[in-house]
């Protein structure tokens, strides 16, 4: 009997401890960050709706300014902050987005589709280095030398903030 | 009915094998995301030892040859497959140069179909047909002007013949107008502007009536001048297109390519919007006027349009309504013809979203009296399914049946025809 009430007490304090255990490893799961949305440093723009940021990037708005075009710029294929600005910009599957552009080329509303770049390092690059650019970018590396757009208002860690 | 059914039979078996090959296995989209990974830790780490270099450098004083030595270079790869930043966040020039847009930077694509059909219209047989083979051209050739391209090869009973669709050159001022000269697809209505030429952009095997390959009732093409643009307009999105130029030619359904046929100039208005807060939608009406030149007397020609559009796959409807007016200038009779068409379709969740079944029911109405287009009247139901085997490519099939119009008794030139339609479409 005592050991039957040892046996039942142990596997009551593992459940216990389990319990905690299961909780905490719950809560402990990183959340995966916020997409920023940054431009060049010289880009006349700070606040966009989210409207907005998708006619830019479906190429509806290709210019700042009279002097300064619009240049896109896109992560290549399963890199995190593509899978965002599909789900939540384009809203439409890798295949969809490719058609999308091979048919705006056909109606001869842009002349290119949005340039691919392969890596975080070379996207903050061409974003500080080119007139206009704009790219979307892991909220946590954040760099110095790009501007970070706020999107309806809120920055990446607000409550509802659109993109992530 | 055996035969289509044995069509239908290697269609979709054909179609599965391809896409056996096709489609990316889950494991390499695996690899590709470790590689990224890869590439972001280890962009990581060089950008660490290069702090760390740094501040060592700092802290040791200017560095002598003895004790720094240069790393060799790294041996150059094969072939590279995508440009990699270099050490320290510097971009290597050859990938720069790759990201760079280049003046002139001629992008060409390609579109062709290959098509089988079997119809009960007596006289006919059926068999395979080449569709049509469309290379696009488009070219920057500074960071605001632009030209754009697109001839077609088109196959005939006796030959085939190479033609000129659109060639045009835009200067762009900023998103509120862009002017173009050249000849276009005339902005009348939606479908002859979105998807024209290239079977493969359109989900259906065949177009609508209105906007017909050889068909007169909307002139497909305009040569002239066409500004257009943004208008501002908040989240309504809405834009507008503008243009002066030749109008129908002696031939009706060509537009006056090498002059006009009368001094008269045509003109086409066009205003949609696409608004911010229902992404997919697109409302438009156009208007077109012209003066038609014909053997027997003049007519003038009054167009207007009006759809509504929802692009968006699950579900896809297109809906546009063409209303033809013609005066005889010298009788003053007056003719009003009517086309319209609505298209419903469906991409369906399953198979990665590559089937989309689709309906579209088409109406035409012309008055006995129409003295510019060949009479006819008619009503058609096309039923079908598109199978996107790739990105860029896709298998359709579709059974259509179209009848003269009831409603004026039928017209015995016109017998319901029924038949079914493959097609494999595709860019390149």
């Amino acid at each position: 009997m005592t050991n039957m009430l040892k046996h039942t007490g142990t596997l009551l304090a593992a459940l216990v401890l389990l319990i905690p255990i299961h909780n905490f490893s719950s809560a402990q799961t990183p959340r995966e960050s916020d997409v920023a949305v940054v431009v060049n440093a010289d880009t006349p723009v700070t606040n966009l709706s989210l409207a907005e940021v998708r006619k830019v990037f479906l190429g509806e708005r290709q210019y700042w300014n009279a002097k300064l075009p619009v240049v896109l710029l896109i992560r290549a294929p399963v890199a995190r902050e593509r899978d965002v600005v599909l789900r939540v910009i384009y809203q439409m599957t890798e295949a969809q987005f490719k058609q999308y552009w091979v048919a705006k080329i056909f109606r001869a509303e842009v002349t290119a589709p949005p340039k691919i770049v392969y890596s975080n390092d070379l996207q903050y690059e061409l974003v500080s280095a080119i007139p206009g650019a704009i790219a979307f970018v892991d909220s946590r590396n954040v760099r110095p030398g790009v501007k970070m757009v706020r999107v309806d208002g809120m920055l990446p860690g607000d409550k509802s903030y659109p993109l992530r | 009915m055996r035969r289509p059914l044995f069509f239908i039979a290697v269609f979709f078996f054909a179609a599965g094998f391809v896409r056996g090959q096709d489609a990316p296995g889950a494991d390499e989209k695996e690899q590709i995301k470790a590689l990224l990974a890869r590439v972001e830790l280890l962009e990581k780490q060089v950008a660490e030892l290069k702090a760390t270099q740094v501040a060592s450098a700092a802290l040791a004083g200017p560095p002598s040859a003895a004790t720094v030595k240069p790393a060799p270079p790294p041996e150059p790869p094969a072939r590279q497959a995508a440009p990699m930043p270099e050490h320290g966040g510097q971009i290597p020039q050859e990938a720069m140069q790759q990201l760079e847009t280049h003046y002139p930077s001629l992008q060409i694509r390609g579109f062709a179909d290959a098509d089988f059909s079997a119809t009960d219209q007596k006289g006919t047989t059926s068999g395979f047909d080449l569709g049509q083979f469309d290379l696009h051209l488009a070219s920057a050739l500074s960071q605001k002007i632009s030209y754009f391209g697109e001839i077609t090869v088109n196959a005939h009973p006796q030959d085939y013949t190479i033609e000129m669709e659109r060639s045009f050159i835009r200067y762009d001022y900023n998103d509120f107008f862009k002017i173009s000269f050249g000849r276009f697809h005339t902005p009348i209505g939606y479908w002859n502007t979105a998807y024209h030429h290239g079977a493969w952009l359109e989900t259906t095997i065949s177009r609508p009536f209105m906007v017909m390959v050889g068909g007169t009732f909307t002139p497909l093409h305009f040569v002239g001048a066409l500004a257009e643009g943004n208008i501002p307009s908040g989240g309504l999105g809405l834009g507008y297109n503008v243009g002066i130029g030749n109008g129908r030619g002696a031939n009706i359904a060509r537009p006056g390519d090498a002059g006009d046929i009368n001094n008269n100039r045509a003109w086409v208005a066009k205003v949609f919007a696409r608004p911010g807060k229902s992404y997919g939608l697109e409302l438009g009406a156009s208007i077109y006027r012209d003066k038609i030149t014909l053997t027997t007397s003049d007519f003038r020609e009054w167009i207007s349009n009006a759809y509504v559009v929802w692009t968006k796959g699950a579900p896809e409807f297109l809906a546009e309504f063409n209303n033809v007016n013609h005066r005889n200038i010298a009788t003053n009779a007056v003719a009003n013809s009517d086309a319209m068409y609505a298209q419903f379709g469906y991409r369906l969740p399953w198979f990665e979203r590559t089937l989309k079944p689709y309906y579209r029911f088409e109406y035409t109405h012309m008055p006995l009296s129409e003295q510019v287009f060949t009479y006819q009247p008619q009503v058609e139901s096309i039923v079908g399914l598109r199978y996107d085997i790739s990105s860029f490519a896709a298998f359709k099939s579709e059974y259509r049946y179209s009848a003269s119009h009831p409603a004026q008794g039928g017209n015995p030139a016109m017998p319901a025809v029924s038949g079914v339609f493959f097609q494999t479409a595709f860019t390149f």
